[in-house]
């Protein structure tokens, strides 16, 4: 077609529908798709069987076109090969990045927890130390303390005890002193007084009153 | 025998005829045809969804034309010999207006096959068969209008198929000719 416009193509289009088959192609055509239906079978009047080995070899065919796609893909996809020095110094500097860090963080951590046990133990020992010393000064100085508040205790009682006595011997020369006193003031009143009690005493007894005088 | 196969032969009966002519003008040969006709039945026997079709006409109808169509992929892929290759069916009388008439049409339905399925059975349904818009919406399940701007795309879509062939044709002709 040398110039293509849609009347061109219409009319090719119309020279296509204008193709007619003959009569007798017809009825061959419609015979055999009527003894094909009516065989049931699948079976193709007058085509060739399906070559099993035409088959075969398209399988076989695409079979090696996908290999080699997969193999070409594989070829084309595949990395360059390794530079080890290249590799080596990547993997050290990768490594140091990676591991110092964490290297110098688990000694330091490792560190702080010797160092804390470490401590935690020194501190027991400190602490049971200075408890037994305070136990033990806390004992002397109560020892001191109450040797010393016995001898005070002592002392005061002695004092008390002094005292005391002191009193009692004052109050002993009062009382004689007293009795003095009474004596040479009511002396012969109480003779008198003694025997008239004594008197009324026996005369309430029935009997004669002894003589008090003479004591 | 079953209902199907009643129904197929009611089908071959009404409308054998005028698919064996489709077939025909699709494939342009024959004895293409007739295979394919029986190709076709064969197809719509085993086919297990068939029962659930309405329009079993319009049915076997996209079905010729993809059996065609396919056919017509396939020939590109082979090398037909000479004892293969049958009488191209055409009505004039020259041999060499015969021979130019059937390239024509050949590569008029090869522009065809390359078009969208769609796009490729309304035009065969419109300007082969020489059916009404009305029907092809009917057996596409579209509306009229749909159809006719399927139709107008398709010859826009061919027309630029047919453009870039000749482009290419024309440019390898004047490669040879410096070649020379």
């Amino acid at each position: 077609m040398s110039q293509i416009d849609e009347n061109k193509i219409l009319d090719c289009l119309k020279r296509l529908s204008q193709v007619v088959p003959g009569q007798e192609a017809t009825a061959r055509a419609i015979q055999k798709a009527r003894d094909v239906l009516i065989a049931g079978e699948g079976r193709r009047v007058g085509l060739a069987p399906p070559s099993f080995i035409g088959r075969l070899m398209k399988l076989a065919a695409a079979a090696v076109l996908m290999i080699g796609a997969g193999f070409i893909g594989g070829r084309l996809s595949a990395p360059e090969p390794l530079d080890v020095q290249e590799l080596q110094i990547a993997l050290e500097s990768s490594l140091k990045s990676s591991l110092v860090p964490a290297i110098q963080q688990e000694l330091l951590s490792e560190m702080d927890d010797r160092w804390q046990s470490t401590l935690a133990t020194s501190n027991v020992k400190v602490k049971d130390e200075l408890a037994r010393q305070v136990r033990r000064d806390l004992t002397e100085f109560a020892a001191q303390t109450l040797a010393a508040s016995g001898t005070r205790t002592d002392q005061r009682l002695n004092e008390l005890i002094r005292l005391i006595e002191a009193a009692r011997i004052q109050d002993r020369q009062r009382m004689a002193a007293a009795f003095d006193y009474i004596e040479s003031r009511f002396g012969s009143g109480l003779v008198t007084l003694a025997a008239r009690t004594d008197d009324l005493l026996c005369a309430e007894r029935g009997g004669p009153a002894p003589d008090v005088s003479e004591n | 025998m079953s209902s199907r196969q009643k129904e197929l032969l009611e089908l071959l009966d009404k409308s054998g005829a005028d698919l064996y002519a489709l077939l025909t003008r699709l494939t342009l040969r024959e004895e293409v045809a007739e295979e394919l006709m029986q190709e076709l039945f064969i197809k719509l026997n085993n086919s297990r969804g068939a029962g659930n079709i309405a329009n079993l006409n319009a049915y076997a109808r996209r079905a010729a034309i993809n059996l065609a169509f396919d056919w017509r992929r396939s020939q590109k892929r082979t090398v037909l010999t000479m004892g293969q290759a049958g009488e191209p069916v055409s009505t004039e009388d020259s041999p060499l207006r015969k021979l130019i008439h059937t390239e024509e049409l050949t590569e008029t339905l090869d522009a065809v096959g390359r078009l969208k399925k769609s796009s490729r059975e309304v035009l065969v349904m419109r300007y082969l068969q020489q059916e009404s818009y009305d029907n092809i919406a009917e057996q596409l399940g579209k509306t009229s209008h749909q159809v006719r701007a399927l139709c107008s795309r398709a010859i826009r879509n061919l027309r630029n198929i047919l453009g870039s062939n000749e482009h290419k044709s024309s440019n390898k002709e004047i490669h040879n000719v410096a070649n020379r």
